[in-house]
């Protein structure tokens, strides 16, 4: 369904399938200190991870003929990554089906979901195609510091944590 | 074919239970809306957990020229979403304080109502909102139900509260908060002991002003005895941050928010202070998942 219309985006939920969730393979993620500027499938199999190195200093491998370094970086502890990709609601239960038949498995949830009044006929639909809990860190020759934005970014997960704890009453 | 991937990075447990009840019938129950954020009033994406009736806000990381691989695939923004638990209070005081100007006590189900985001209607759905309530109204009971009035000096007393316990988290988590130190990100972790009480007190003041009017903010910032905060040297982390605003890409990327963007855009220095003092954590993100939500449009081919 298409929504050029401003309204119905704010108006519009976004469902997430907490079933996809549990079908989430782990995935090998790699965040590059570059835009490429596609999205899509790339054989990273094929060039970039088999040129890898274990070097005293960390990671090394080569992107387009840079040099890049970099390091493992854990999800902090108590946070999950998730990959999710948005689909037509249509299409994420099809998928769903499809999976709970091949594993013999009644979809109750799904066909109770369809006729909950939570969901609208202009409402999308997201869902999880792989987990991580650990992701690559690649700077241009030099593996990004304890400075990184990125790193800030994954202490916000604690902090937010205190800034929205209930306070204790007076 | 352009498909784009979201990375999330979700607090554990709100996903583990629905892992762990999957295989059980249970009501899919994870939606994500567009709330008024009530620092600024504009929309913003924020995910509801209807089962275990839960709050989530969802920020962006973004800086330029970042790209994944995901598996055997290639993914151009180099964004990484955080979903983590929000006090829904927060949200209400928006509607309390713009319901305020009658001046009179209300049920709530009449202070938080919206035109733009009717969606405001699943905060009363919290349980345990009616005792938060009281952190922030005065409240009347008539024929078993509950009128409520906004209470500034109640408010101002919560923030205090919202503040310190910040600020304890804040020296825990060994944050640089001190003008200086934020102004010269090389220096080293070793300048936090010299931080003092005042810069971690405006340092979470800066935090919890991105949840609160503009107004309200000054007005705690006075109840807290902040002194006016001293001119900041021109510095290169605050030019940095302004750099990866990059005007093409949000005109490109905002399609459908892009008017509010702009506004919002130009928030009030606090907002950017505040911003720095997040670790960097992009607030102007916020839009870009409403970007990403808004994918359809942009898809090629």
């Amino acid at each position: 369904m298409e929504s050029s219309d401003e309204e119905t985006t704010e108006k519009q939920r976004i469902h997430l399938r907490s079933a996809t969730l549990c079908d989430a393979a782990p995935a090998i993620v790699h965040l590059l200190p570059c835009e490429v500027l596609v999205n899509g499938p790339a054989p990273v199999e094929r060039f970039f991870t088999p040129a890898i190195r274990q070097r005293p200093s960390g990671l090394e491998v080569s992107f387009r003929g840079r040099i890049l370094r970099g390091e493992e970086v854990a999800v902090p502890p108590g946070v999950a990554g998730y990959v999710m990709v948005m689909n037509e609601k249509a299409e994420v239960l099809a998928e769903l089906e499809r999976r709970h038949k091949r594993r013999g498995l009644e979809h109750e949830e799904e066909a109770q979901a369809r006729s909950e009044p939570l969901e609208r006929d202009f409402d999308r639909c997201i869902g999880a195609t792989a987990s991580f809990d650990h992701f690559h860190l690649w700077g241009l020759e030099t593996i990004p510091g304890p400075d990184a934005k990125v790193r800030g970014a994954l202490t916000w997960p604690n902090l937010a944590a205190a800034i929205h704890a209930q306070v204790p009453e007076d | 074919m352009s498909i784009k991937r979201l990375l999330i990075l979700q607090i554990h447990h709100l996903f583990s239970e629905y892992l762990k009840d999957a295989s059980k019938k249970m009501k899919s129950g994870l939606l994500f809306v567009t709330l008024a954020n009530p620092c600024s009033g504009e929309g913003a994406i924020y995910l509801f957990d209807m089962c275990l009736q839960q709050l989530f806000e969802i920020k962006v990381f973004k800086e330029k020229y970042h790209s994944w691989f995901i598996n055997q695939s290639v993914q151009s923004e180099g964004h990484l979403h955080f979903a983590t638990p929000m006090d829904p209070l927060f949200l209400v005081l928006h509607y309390l304080i713009k319901a305020d100007k009658e001046g009179k006590f209300q049920p709530l189900e009449q202070v938080v109502v919206d035109d733009i985001f009717p969606d405001c209607i699943l905060l009363l759905k919290l349980p345990e909102l009616e005792k938060l309530l009281r952190h922030v109204t005065e409240d009347k009971e008539i024929n078993s139900k509950k009128f409520y009035k906004y209470s500034k000096e109640k408010t101002l007393r919560w923030l205090e509260k919202k503040v310190n316990q910040t600020t304890a988290a804040l020296k825990s988590n060994k944050i640089n908060v001190s003008a200086r130190v934020q102004s010269a990100a090389y220096f080293s972790a070793d300048q936090v002991s010299s931080d003092k009480e005042e810069d971690y007190i405006r340092y979470a003041h800066g935090l919890i002003s991105d949840y609160i009017p503009k107004e309200l903010s000054d007005d705690l910032a006075k109840h807290l005895k902040l002194p006016e905060p001293p001119a900041l040297l021109p510095n290169p982390a605050s030019k940095k941050i302004k750099l990866s605003d990059e005007p093409v890409e949000a005109k490109e990327d905002y399609t459908k928010f892009n008017t509010k963007d702009l506004k919002t855009e130009k928030k009030n220095s606090k907002m950017t202070a505040a911003q720095k003092a997040l670790a960097k954590v992009d607030k102007s993100g916020m839009k870009s998942i409403a970007s990403f939500f808004g994918v359809k449009n942009k898809k090629k081919i």
